[in-house]
């Protein structure tokens, strides 16, 4: 089985080293972007088998714009290989989305919100399930 | 007799500026004259027709029946002629000259009839005669005295002319037959003394109904005038308390300030008013303008430091300049010229730290403005100031609600950040990701995480707080919500930390409770039962059970969050929904807490028009009752049929 890439989309250096350090630790290849424009220019390039995205990046909804782009119904979507490719949303606290999803959920859909701060092992737990099924 | 046309009609009267719709109120006066003399016509007529008719019947005298029916009837025909046209006249709103020549028509049709009357029935022996003198009283009130005297004169002429025609036999002399025993008519002696007092009574008949006349005329223009002054003091007094109420019925300051400008150019009746506020820049910009042209006002700038008459309102004085395009005062005199403005009255706008602006009205008549004037300019102008310090305070209050909320929307954001970014670090440094740790560095690590745990806890807690006192959407963003649903998840949630502890946890409702429904966001409900859940098993001892009941009654949902945990003090419970205060024996058991759990609790039940209560006996248990008032219809069918209790 060849290695899986994880693409992290993240503003923030820090959170990508604290997402990147567990992700390497459990075998994945990790790339990094640090805004909308270099992450979409980087799944297109990577080809990642999955994405880690932070919503609040140019503006405070700018990971939405990632994941509405890459998951485009549109069949002449330049994303269109990718409309498969699981995303986990990061969200901070508080900003409340109704969809709480754990590992632990028959039901996986392409698109899962984490809450910050990210615990280790749930973000492992989490992508296993999406790399692994 | 010719009629004359009117120039001796109206042309002697008064002409008051004062109108009261189409007339003046003296033309007023006139137009219901002719309506009068055209009521007591009809009496005339028929008197002559019934008193020809008595004359012959009942005294048995032999009047020339003939002459005087047609006279009679004709009377009554050249009335209703009249009669039609005055209300043509008065329908059409006509204007007063049209009614001033019916009046000539009808005095010279009267006074042929009255000729003619007197000559059948006997001429200068005809007690008709003094029936003239009704008629030269009439002329007198209608007419101005010369006119009148002219009439009088001119009744005088008619009777000698007729009496002297029958005299000298030149006109039958046509007598009431069986009236007189010798004939008069030819008695020189008897005919030069009757024309002598019917003339002077005549005219003096018209001297003292003149006099009398021009008397009450007089009293009449004082009450015109008198009634004019005060229907204007009544305006203005109208101008002052719609003033007033705008202060109370409107925060919205363009309102405020449109009415007001309106009102006062009204009352003033005045071409233009206008209101300037002063900018952070010294400038006066116009804010509301009410009859100036957009060309005037785009005239330039009024800077208060070059501008004379600004700077002199601004101190607190009323300027009353009587002719703008010469006066030094005025900063833009050419364009004053070409607008058409002459006076100019300013009164300053002041508040309660000082000039706010000022308040002008422009008039188009050179030394327009009275000091009466300056002195309701000032009232209106410090009634205005508190409206507009009213709206203006408002506005700033507005902007600050809402630049507060965005400051707390940016502070969530800046400190939740870097601390959510550093408990993810040390999870992972304490995961082992980033290499092995001593168990020393993992003990350090572990209590530096709890410390940022409880600082992210601190600041969620504050700013849920800061921002439910200022943010306003809470009330917008309310819809039906199932109470029972929100509880439940909330339940759900605490159900593994109750298994850990050995706590029983159970939700409890009865069949159809699950529908009641409540106006309030989903958030807040479970940021409600969220913080009274948790408290309750953290401050329950193991072996104990935490329940949360759901019920409804007399349209408030009751939600009960019953423990059989430690309870809390008397002397505590006081305190408890204060912000940062935490019980002393909660404090024993868990060390850190933000004490803010219960006030944001407080805060949303009683924005969502709910109470909260509690209910404790230390050492046994607490028990926190939540009531919100049930949402329009919100009661399910099942709930409704199982009554209240």
């Amino acid at each position: 089985m060849s290695t899986k890439r994880i693409l992290i989309i993240d503003d923030d250096p820090d959170m990508r080293l604290a997402l990147r350090l567990p992700l390497e630790a459990a075998g994945y290849a990790v790339s990094e972007a640090k805004c909308v424009a270099e992450g979409l220019a980087a799944v297109k390039q990577v080809k990642p088998d999955l994405i880690v995205l932070d919503v609040m990046m140019d503006s405070t909804t700018a990971g939405f714009q990632v994941a509405l782009d890459v998951h485009s119904p549109d069949p002449k979507s330049e994303f269109k290989d990718f409309r498969e490719t699981p995303i986990l949303i990061l969200t901070a606290i508080h900003t409340t989305t109704p969809l709480r999803f754990t590992p632990d959920e028959d039901y996986l859909p392409v698109q899962v919100f984490l809450e910050k701060p990210i615990d280790p092992e749930m973000l492992l737990a989490m992508v296993r399930k999406f790399l692994e099924k | 007799m010719t009629p004359r046309s009117p120039p001796a009609g109206l042309g002697g009267l008064p002409k008051p500026s004062i109108s009261t719709g189409r007339h003046t109120l003296v033309e007023a006066e006139l137009v219901a004259s002719v309506g009068w003399l055209i009521r007591l016509r009809w009496m005339a007529g028929a008197g002559v027709l019934l008193a020809t008719w008595v004359v012959g019947a009942v005294f048995r005298l032999h009047a020339p029946a003939g002459p005087l029916y047609i006279i009679g009837a004709s009377i009554l025909l050249y009335n209703l002629i009249f009669y039609l046209r005055e209300r043509r006249l008065a329908q059409a709103s006509a204007p007063a000259g049209a009614f001033s020549r019916l009046a000539m028509w009808q005095v010279t049709l009267d006074w042929l009839a009255m000729t003619l009357l007197i000559h059948f029935s006997g001429g200068i022996e005809s007690p008709a005669i003094l029936f003239f003198i009704f008629h030269i009283v009439i002329a007198s009130i209608f007419f101005p005295p010369r006119t009148a005297f002219a009439f009088a004169l001119l009744a005088a002429a008619l009777l000698s002319g007729t009496a002297l025609l029958e005299f000298y036999a030149l006109l039958p002399h046509e007598p009431v037959g069986g009236f007189l025993e010798h004939p008069l008519y030819q008695n020189g002696l008897y005919v030069v003394a009757v024309l002598f007092f019917f003339t002077s009574t005549g005219l003096f008949a018209v001297y003292l109904a003149a006099s009398i006349h021009a008397r009450l005329r007089r009293r009449e223009e004082e009450i015109v005038g008198l009634s004019e002054s005060l229907r204007r003091a009544t305006a203005r007094l109208q101008t002052l308390n719609e003033g007033a109420r705008a202060v109370g019925s409107t925060l919205d300051l363009p309102e405020v300030l449109n009415r007001l400008v309106k009102s006062t150019a009204e009352v003033m009746g005045v071409r233009a008013c206008s209101i300037r506020l002063l900018d952070k820049s010294g400038r006066l910009e116009p804010v509301a303008v009410y009859g100036l042209s957009q060309a005037y006002l785009d005239k330039g700038p009024i800077e208060v430091d070059i501008n004379p008459l600004a700077r002199e309102v601004l101190s607190g004085k009323i300027v009353n300049i009587p002719d703008a395009p010469s006066s030094p005062l005025i900063q833009y005199p050419e364009e004053a010229r070409q607008e058409g403005i002459r006076s100019v009255l300013s009164a300053p706008l002041v508040g309660k730290s000082g000039p706010l602006g000022l308040l002008r009205v422009y008039a188009v008549e050179p030394d327009r403005f009275t000091p009466d004037d300056e002195t309701f300019i000032a009232a209106i102008a410090a009634q205005g100031s508190i409206a507009i310090e009213n709206a203006m305070a408002y506005q700033a209050m507005e902007a600050l609600d809402v630049a507060k909320s965005q400051f707390v929307r940016r502070v969530t954001h800046e400190l939740r950040s870097p601390v959510s970014v550093t408990r993810t670090l040390l999870r992972t440094l304490a995961g082992g990701y980033a290499g092995d740790i001593s168990a020393q560095q993992r003990d350090i690590l572990n209590r530096s995480t709890r410390r940022v745990d409880f600082l992210q806890k601190l600041i969620d807690d504050l700013l849920d707080l800061a921002a439910g006192k200022t943010d306003l959407s809470l009330r917008e963003k309310r819809e039906p919500v199932a109470l029972g649903a929100v509880v439940e998840k909330v339940v759900r949630r605490f159900e593994a930390p109750a298994r850990e502890k050995g706590l029983t946890l159970d939700c409890r409702k009865e069949a159809g409770e699950a529908a009641i429904m409540v106006t309030a966001t989903v958030d807040s409900l479970d940021r409600i039962f969220d913080n009274l859940l948790s408290n309750a098993v953290k401050y329950t001892p193991s072996g104990g059970r935490v329940t949360a009941t759901l019920s409804h009654a007399d349209g408030e949902a009751r939600v009960l969050v019953e423990d059989t945990g430690i309870g809390i003090p008397e002397d505590a419970m006081g305190h408890l929904f204060e912000e940062f205060y935490r019980a002393p024996n909660a404090k024993e058991i868990e060390s850190e807490g933000t004490g803010l759990g219960l006030a944001i609790v407080k805060d949303l039940v009683t924005r969502l028009g709910g109470r909260v209560a509690v209910q404790s006996c230390p050492d046994k248990g607490t028990r926190f009752i939540v009531a919100l008032p049930v949402a329009a219809g919100g009661e399910g069918p099942a709930a409704r049929a199982e009554g209240s209790p």
